[in-house]
């Protein structure tokens, strides 16, 4: 059982300084969860409580069946990647992943084993004998994966670990990842990063942290779910605006009636939208924030039912789709995503589509409105 | 930095003249000393200060190493390498506990132990020489440990806690992960990591306490206790002191300095920068 579970937590730095907010989560056995958040939103603090290196919290951490709040690191039965590697300078690649084997006492062959093996899923067997300089940062990176794997632990904790590799590098050590996760699917995985897409291609779940003034008001935790859920049906405008590249559209709109269909709203422009939530608690007039993805406004001909009609300001092209930028977002430029040339350039007047199930409407608070 | 081209045409000469200038200035001595110990009284009197040996005499060394010489040395070697152990040892449990221990006035006692930097060891030397006389230790070759070791903490600790700061935290917290307890992790990652503050302070300390003199003075007074500094003694009479082999002693005592820097010099010279640079 390696279900993992945070009830109640809490932890400051110092007196005044609040980093967790109220985080009550749990990760299933075998899950593979992402902590994804802004820089500075304490996913990296979050992950070293469960591993044991941040104490002085408040609340209860649970690993298994076993509440861990004064259980020492190496007790925990969890292993950390971390970003900067920490391979120990002076050991060589062989030493580096067989030190905590032998710190536990594990018998020499029963270490050279599981080291053997280790470097053989990580296709590092040449490298056994190289000192951590002399390695590649993609070579450190399976090293210090390794380090993780021959421990065995039920838990493996990632704080960014591709974050120092370049693109193409960090695209195939996700992959690789994923396939580490496939090969022990009784250890459960947290793996932290700020980095959307990382989080929307490795995660069973993602928690989405809150930052300043969001963590103070609202607690930590944003949204936990599965990716897609998070993409599809935000909770509210911080997890609209931050998952989706492009980023999500955001329009100012006042409510206008409740229909059966949904919500009517009326945008700045005059235009009306009908967006399937239930917002029967909304005054008519009350101030909403529409919200839809640059990727689901589609170009249509001529006005009409859920359609925008704005100036084009500039075009962006990559060939395979281009961005669309029009006058009239909240706070930024409404961007529409089309696939080929987009068919329009800047100075002409664009009429898009917003389909019913594509659009997304927020309260003056910035939660969102439940879909019916 | 910007400079003119007169500039660094200036400096271009300046440089090695001013290195000539001081190769001069250190050499100049050693010369005297190697040269005058291969001379017989009479002809260090009569001939020039500067001229050659006339042959080369071994007749000072004989005479030196015949007498208590390698007694003092082997006295010296002794009381280096077991104060530098301790140094060593104290100095980096100290600078680890500085450097990663969170405790209430881990600052204050840190600054307490630097300031000991500033304390002249003169005025120690009364109270060091009673304790030394209470604790029956005088005029043994295990007076000098203690007085050696204390004086030499403070820029020891000072300099290997520096170095042990600029250590990863993320190390120390992979060890605790694998399984390490304070003592694992200053045994099995720091220390060996601190290699070369380690050396910065065993070649500093080295060098200060096999050229020791004031505490070796005081502490002890017998031939079979003494260390190298105080050999000369035996060659200097009430008026007389018979130069050429104060300086042989004085040639012998560097020797193994000199010999150590020559093949280790690298290693030397990185040591003494470790401080400065990282990793
Ligand atoms: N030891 C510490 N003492 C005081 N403040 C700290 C400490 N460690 C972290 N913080 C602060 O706590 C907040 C959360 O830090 P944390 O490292 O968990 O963020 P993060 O989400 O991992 O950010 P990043 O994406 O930049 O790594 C930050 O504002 C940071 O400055
Ligand atoms: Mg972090």
């Amino acid at each position: 059982m390696t279900k993992i579970t945070l009830s109640g937590v809490n932890k400051s730095f110092g007196a005044n300084f609040p980093v967790i907010r109220g985080v009550d989560l749990t990760i299933d056995d075998g899950e593979f969860c992402v902590f994804l958040g802004p820089s500075g939103c304490g996913k990296s603090t979050l992950l070293r409580m469960v591993a044991g290196l941040e104490t002085a919290y408040t609340g209860q951490i649970q690993i298994g069946d076993r509440v861990v709040d004064k259980v020492e690191p190496a007790d925990r039965e969890v292993a950390m990647v971390f970003q900067n590697y920490a391979l120990y300078p002076h050991m060589t690649v062989y030493d580096n992943m067989a030190f905590g084997l032998r710190q536990a006492k594990t018998a020499k062959d029963e270490i050279e084993r599981r080291v053997k093996e280790a470097a053989r899923i990580l296709q590092i067997e040449p490298l056994l004998d190289r000192m951590p300089k002399a390695l590649s940062g993609g070579q450190r990176q399976r090293v210090a994966i390794g380090r993780a794997i021959v421990r065995q632990p039920k838990v493996f904790l990632f704080d960014e670990p591709l974050s120092n590799l370049d693109a193409a590098l960090r695209v195939h050590m996700r992959s690789e990842i994923a396939t580490l996760h496939r090969n022990f699917p009784a250890a459960s995985m947290i793996y932290v990063t700020h980095d959307q897409t990382e989080a929307m291609a490795l995660a069973d779940k993602i928690v989405l942290l809150h930052a300043g003034k969001d963590m103070l008001k609202h607690g930590s935790i944003a949204q936990v779910g599965k990716p897609l859920d998070l993409y599809h049906r935000p909770r509210n405008l911080f997890v609209a605006g931050f998952l989706g590249s492009p980023t999500m559209n955001f329009l100012e709109a006042s409510f206008v009636a409740q229909e059966p269909a949904g919500a009517r709203v009326v945008l700045k422009g005059g235009e009306e939208i009908v967006v399937p939530v239930d917002g029967s608690a909304l005054a008519s007039g009350a101030p909403v924030t529409l919200g839809v993805r640059p990727e689901h406004l589609a170009p249509v001909a001529a006005p009409g039912a859920q359609t925008l009609t704005r100036k084009v300001s500039a075009v962006e092209h990559f060939g395979e789709y281009s961005f669309v930028y029009l006058d009239g977002g909240t706070p930024a430029p409404l961007i529409a995503k089309v696939p080929g040339d987009g068919g329009v350039k800047a100075g002409d007047s664009a009429t898009y589509q917003a389909p019913a199930d594509c659009c997304h409407l927020f309260d003056a608070d910035g939660l969102a409105l439940n879909h019916i | 930095m910007a400079s003119s081209p007169v500039a660094r045409a200036t400096g271009r000469v300046a440089v090695p003249v001013l290195g000539l200038f001081w190769l001069a200035v250190t050499t100049v001595p050693f010369l005297f000393m190697v040269m005058t110990s291969f001379k017989s009284q009479q002809e260090s009197f009569s001939s020039s200060v500067w001229a050659l040996p006339e042959a080369l005499d071994l007749v000072n060394y004989n005479d030196v190493l015949s007498g208590p010489f390698l007694t003092y040395f082997k006295n010296s070697v002794m009381v280096v390498v077991i104060s530098v152990l301790l140094i060593m040892l104290i100095s980096s449990m100290a600078a680890f506990a500085f450097a990663r221990m969170r405790f209430r006035f881990n600052e204050a006692i840190f600054g307490l132990i630097v300031a000991g930097m500033i304390v002249p060891i003169h005025i120690t030397l009364v109270p060091i020489y009673l304790m030394t006389r209470q604790l029956g230790l005088y005029d043994s070759q295990f007076a000098l440990i203690g007085p050696y070791v204390a004086t030499s903490l403070p820029i020891s600790v000072f300099i290997l806690t520096e170095f042990m700061r600029q250590i990863p935290k993320e190390l120390e917290e992979a060890a605790r992960l694998d399984g390490c307890g304070p003592f694992a992790i200053f045994f099995k990652v720091f220390l060996p990591l601190s290699g070369p503050g380690l050396s910065t302070i065993a070649i500093y300390n080295g060098i200060m306490l096999w050229n020791e003199f004031i505490f070796a003075y005081v502490l002890t007074s017998s031939t079979g206790t003494r260390t190298l500094p105080l050999a000369i003694w035996d060659y200097q009479g009430q008026y007389t002191a018979n130069i050429p082999a104060i300086l042989t002693v004085v040639t012998l005592t560097s020797l193994p300095l000199v010999v150590a820097y020559a093949f280790g010099q690298e290693k030397i010279v990185k040591g003494m920068m470790a401080g400065s640079l990282k990793g």
